[in-house]
């Protein structure tokens, strides 16, 4: 029973921490129809400010949210003016391999500055500390800390979409550029705005996400696949879908938790055996596709 | 007769362009007599591997403008395959490597039916998926070795071993790949004519009205991918006789996936020099700039920046890679 | 266009071949060593480590440092060969395999290198060695300690250090020595106590024959190991594993990590409020600098085993002298992986020196009979003999392997205590495992 109550606790926590990582690459969908390869990357430099910071200034992660936030904001509009703006004109195809490059041009260059070694921030407000509530639930005070980050960060860009005059021009542009510019709407700088978001949002994440997961320039990949599928789940370009499809995902990464729990309690030995840890990122592969199979507009897809 | 005489036939290429391609069909040929250093040589190996594998991805991605980036798990079936086999069974690689190409047709038949009910994005990031689950999956299951992977030990063969592939000299290897290369060329020239190449051309410019003309869209696709998949996978198995020593993180890797799309992107998808340009220039771009910036300079990484920065300008500016430049250039001189 | 890219290309062929032409030229009075180590990459602590452990012994093999009590110290180079000096190649396999061979073919057909040496990561030494086995060209290693490797029959590899099937057995002597109230300062243990194991190592050769081998000593002294986890040393995160680690309660962990994923592990195992009475680690991740420096005093009481430990040096006056030149030369102690690349190229030109030329021949024959004595050696072992048949063909036969703990000196510093073997124990040892 611990470890079944553990697995969920962990679960939530995880889906929380996952949806905030995929908070930003449903706003840039939602606005624009691109797929940001290099969305994971800008969750690695989120994590190497976080950690740099830190590690330069003797204040936690936490305290230098603003200036991730800031690095993040800077270069999701940067990327967009300088490079996706372009990318935009060509076919498809272009977009998927632009945004390729760009991937592999941030991990190299964090490749060639930071070098390849997995770093992780060890000392810190919140650095090893946890919670033991009782009946196997640890609540680790990191992770805990992205969880309400991530709360906030939905309520507002949700706040900022649907209760602003700017929210209403972003999701004017989402669904008819050509009106909207009609209408006034500086739709290239709606379109930079989100990208901005799309940063910010993420870099923040990879922050404190530093607390308790070790950064090197190749991470990126498996938090931008993990992205893709919460926001498949969840339907792109839907914020309150990315939320609880992030819930659903986390459930997803804790299977191995909850395999351990039926092979210890039923005592099941062939259970025993399967490697699960092994297959903890296959089901996130493996949901994406039938996702996608099933319901190509996931949960809350508002967007053809 | 038919199909080999269109193998042949380059006719409706510009002179300008046969003449260059029969210069450097001839400078592969005379390389090896060259005096060249093994790392020379390596690099020209690689070279001919990735223009034959952005030839099987320029079926799919190319004229059938589906990107396609889980092609890594074909050369890890392939590959896998051939080891096993001769490690097992002592199969030599010319059964081993049809077999592992049948192998890898009929597991691309199994997810390709699913694939292709998706498109654009969606469809590119599936086939990363299938991939990485299927690497996953060979991380652990103990008779391909797991995560140790299987290694081939040379020594124990009488080299050179012309049946299983077993050499001790690179030049065997370079000579193998080139046959495979002169053949992978030929099949595109003849492919790219055929009925199924105008067919997914037409896919490519508008799904609707290929439909409408009685094109079986999704079978089309399908077939075009086991294509695709059969070219991966022979030079696969070559990959590993070659380097003979197969693990899944690096035969399966995402980034073999991406390269091998790079090199038809680059070079210009959907054309038949597209992919041996982009190989031509990003494969010795990669290992130079590696010997020389990278371990010697300190400066790791820095090969890639540069690949990915051309890869960003080239999407950007000219969709077509290298080859749309230049037949952008020679329209401009007719006019 | 297209003419002038393969132009470039060519012209770059020719400028490589020119330049190496010039290069390939080889001076008599040099001996060329190619060494593989993971200089970038997860165990690029580590790999560091390796480097300086080698450049320290080539500096003094190519020196004369008669203070020293060591054969390679009293003369300048190789004496056999007319004072020849060794130059070491250093090339970054990053810890992958393929690379790893490539390399070695590089450096055995470009670089010309008469022997090789590394390369850490038995997964690579593994690549590596089958390119020196079809090449023959010798290969020695230092650091790799797969039992597979010196399994295989090879006739050009050598081994300095001893292999997991000792490191195995040691950790399980030591368990059996806790039943049996022979660790100093500890009364006996009831095996109930520490009977249930858990092991998580790292996935590819090195880890995967680790857990293997726990499974098997595991049964033979009557332990019983609930779960074996293999996972991924580049993994950012482990804390699945560590909770599938901590469901079955095991009494002891025991882990076979490599540099960051070992201090990833430990971090995690603290964030879940893991409650093992005894941690103990294969050598690698768990003894070099960085383990210490940035967990700090977590890693107190956690055991680990490995060949080399500071306290050594209040016994053996060569490694005290050779680790106060290491430490002024980086400013750490000398650690298991320093102290074993360091053995390995000594281990290098003691073989050079009896073989007289650098003819492979004459290398091959020299490595199977030389004999070092243990005292010129700064590891505790009894010397380097290589098995030149039987099974571990190419093994020495002559080493041992030490368990540490770490523990809080007075002044505050963490030091790797001696708890094993029983007899050269330098300190009382911590039990249960302090909880996080």
């Amino acid at each position: 029973m611990d470890i079944l109550l553990g697995s969920i606790a962990s679960g939530i926590l995880l889906g929380m921490v996952l949806s905030l990582v995929a908070l930003g690459l449903t706003v840039i969908f939602g606005l624009m129809d691109i797929v940001n390869f290099a969305h994971g990357e800008f969750l690695m430099i989120g994590m190497y400010t976080g950690l740099l910071t830190a590690q330069a200034t003797g204040l936690d992660p936490l305290l230098t949210l603003p200036l991730a936030a800031g690095i993040g904001f800077l270069l999701g509009v940067l990327c967009y003016g300088g490079f996706v703006k372009y990318l935009l004109r060509g076919p498809m195809i272009a977009q998927l391999l632009g945004t390729f490059g760009l991937m592999l041009v941030l991990r190299n260059i964090a490749l060639l500055f930071f070098g390849s070694e997995d770093r992780a921030l060890h000392h810190g407000l919140l650095v090893g500390k946890s919670f033991d509530v009782g009946m196997g639930i640890i609540i680790s005070a990191t992770k805990l800390a992205v969880a309400v980050l991530a709360v906030l960060s939905f309520v507002g860009v949700w706040l900022l979409m649907n209760r602003t005059k700017l929210g209403k021009a972003l999701t004017a542009t989402a669904l008819n550029r050509q009106g909207a510019r009609y209408m006034g709407i500086p739709t290239e700088r709606m379109n930079a705005l989100a990208w901005g978001i799309g940063g910010a949002t993420v870099t923040i994440a990879g922050a404190l996400i530093v607390n308790f997961w070790s950064v090197n320039p190749y991470v990126g990949l498996i938090f931008t696949m993990i992205a893709f599928t919460v926001v498949a789940l969840g339907g792109f370009g839907s914020v309150p879908g990315a939320f609880f499809a992030g819930l659903v995902v986390g459930f997803i990464m804790e299977i191995p938790g909850f395999w351990d729990f039926f092979a210890i309690t039923f005592n099941i030995s062939w259970m025993d055996a399967v490697p699960m840890t092994s297959f903890k990122y296959t089901w996130i592969y493996v949901s994406y596709f039938v996702i996608m199979l099933i319901s190509p507009r996931g949960l809350f897809g508002w967007k053809q | 007769m038919e199909a080999i005489r269109n193998a042949l036939d380059f006719s409706d290429f510009p002179r300008i362009d046969r003449m260059v391609a029969l210069a450097v069909v001839l400078l592969l040929v005379t390389f090896p007599l060259f005096p060249h250093s093994a790392f020379a040589m390596a690099t020209m190996i690689q070279f001919l591997m990735f223009s034959l594998y952005g030839m099987g991805w320029n079926t799919i991605g190319g004229y059938g403008g589906q990107v396609d980036l889980g092609k890594a798990q074909y050369v890890g079936i392939g590959a896998y395959t051939t080891t096993v086999c001769l490690l097992r069974w002592d199969i030599p690689f010319w059964v081993s490597m049809p077999l592992g190409a049948c192998l890898s047709i009929g597991w691309s038949f199994i997810i390709g039916y699913p694939l292709f009910q998706l498109k654009g994005h969606y469809f590119a990031i599936a086939t990363i998926a299938t991939s990485l689950v299927l690497k996953d999956i060979f991380e652990v299951w103990k008779f391909v070795g797991a995560a140790r992977g299987l290694g081939i030990l040379p020594f124990k063969y009488q080299t050179p071993d012309f049946l299983r592939l077993i050499f001790k000299e690179d030049v065997y290897y370079y000579y193998t790949i080139f046959g495979l290369f002169i053949i992978g060329l030929l099949y595109m020239n003849w492919f790219r004519k055929s009925r199924l190449g105008f067919q997914l051309r037409s896919i490519k410019d508008n799904e609707e009205v290929a439909r409408s003309l009685g094109i079986n869209v999704h079978w089309a696709k399908i077939k075009t991918y086991a294509i695709a998949t059969a070219f991966v996978s022979v030079v696969g198995s070559f990959h590993a006789v070659y380097v003979k020593n197969i693990e899944p993180e690096d035969t399966m890797s995402l980034d073999i996936s991406i390269l091998i799309a790079l090199m038809a992107m680059l070079g210009g998808a959907g054309s038949l020099w597209g992919p041996i340009i982009g190989a031509g220039v990003l494969i010795p771009l990669k290992s130079y700039l590696k010997e020389w910036l990278g371990a010697a300079a300190g400066l790791v990484g820095i090969d890639l920046i540069l690949y990915g920065l051309i890869i960003m300008i080239i999407s950007a500016f000219e969709p077509r890679g290298l080859w749309g430049i230049v037949e952008k250039i020679r329209r401009r001189k007719r006019i | 266009m297209r003419r002038s890219l393969k132009c470039a290309r060519l012209l770059m062929g020719i400028t490589l071949l020119t330049a190496l032409a010039c290069t390939g030229a080889v001076m008599a009075e040099e001996i060329k060593i190619g060494v593989l180590f993971p200089l970038t990459g997860g165990a690029a602590a580590a790999g560091r480590e390796l480097r300086s452990g080698a450049e320290l012994a080539l500096d003094i093999a190519n020196n004369a440092m008669p203070d020293i009590n060591m054969t390679m110290a009293k003369n300048v180079g190789i004496k056999s060969m007319g004072g020849a000096k060794i130059t070491l190649i250093f090339k970054d396999h990053e810890g992958n395999p393929t690379l790893g061979a490539d390399l070695a073919k590089k450096l055995i057909l470009d670089d010309k290198v008469h022997g090789l040496m590394g390369a850490y990561h038995s997964s690579v030494t593994k690549a590596v060695s089958a390119v020196a086995e079809q090449y023959g060209i010798p290969l020695i290693n230092d650091s790799s300690t797969s039992p597979e490797l010196t399994k295989q029959g090879y006739k050009w590899f050598w081994r300095t250090t001893p292999h997991d099937v000792y490191f195995t057995k040691d950790l399980f002597e030591f368990l059996k020595g806790m039943t049996e109230g022979k660790v100093k300062g500890l009364a006996a243990v009831p095996k109930k106590d520490i009977t249930n194991l858990a092991s998580a190592c790292e996935k590819t050769e090195w880890g995967a024959a680790v857990s293997e081998l726990i499974e098997k000593f595991g049964k033979d002294y009557g332990f019983e190991v609930k779960k074996s986890i293999l996972y991924a040393a580049k993994a950012t995160d482990l804390s699945s594993e560590v909770r599938s680690l901590i469901a079955v309660k095991p009494d002891a962990m025991l882990f076979a990590s490599y540099t960051s994923d070992a201090i990833l592990m430990m971090k995690t195992l603290k964030d879940q409020k893991a409650a093992p009475k005894l941690l103990w680690g294969q050598n690698a991740g768990f003894e070099v600098p960085e383990f210490v420096s940035t967990l700090g005093d977590t890693t107190v009481g956690s055991l680990t085993r490995t060949v080399f430990i500071p306290k050594i040096a209040q016994v053996k006056p060569v490694a005290a002298k050779i680790n106060a030149m290491y430490k002024a030369k980086t400013g750490n102690d000398l650690s298991g992986a320093s102290a074993r690349s360091f053995t390995g190229l000594q281990a290098w030109v003691h073989v050079l020196e009896k073989a007289g030329s650098v003819k492979p021949a004459d290398i091959q024959k020299a490595a199977n009979a030389i004999e070092i004595p243990g005292d010129e050696l700064v590891v505790p072992w009894q010397g380097i003999k290589f098995a030149a048949s039987g099974e571990d063909i190419g093994q020495n036969t002559l080493g041992m392997g030490l368990i540490g703990q770490y523990q809080k000196a007075a002044d505050g510093k963490i030091d790797l205590e001696i708890v094993y073997p029983f007899n050269v124990a330098t300190a009382n040892m911590i039990y249960p495992f302090p909880k996080f």
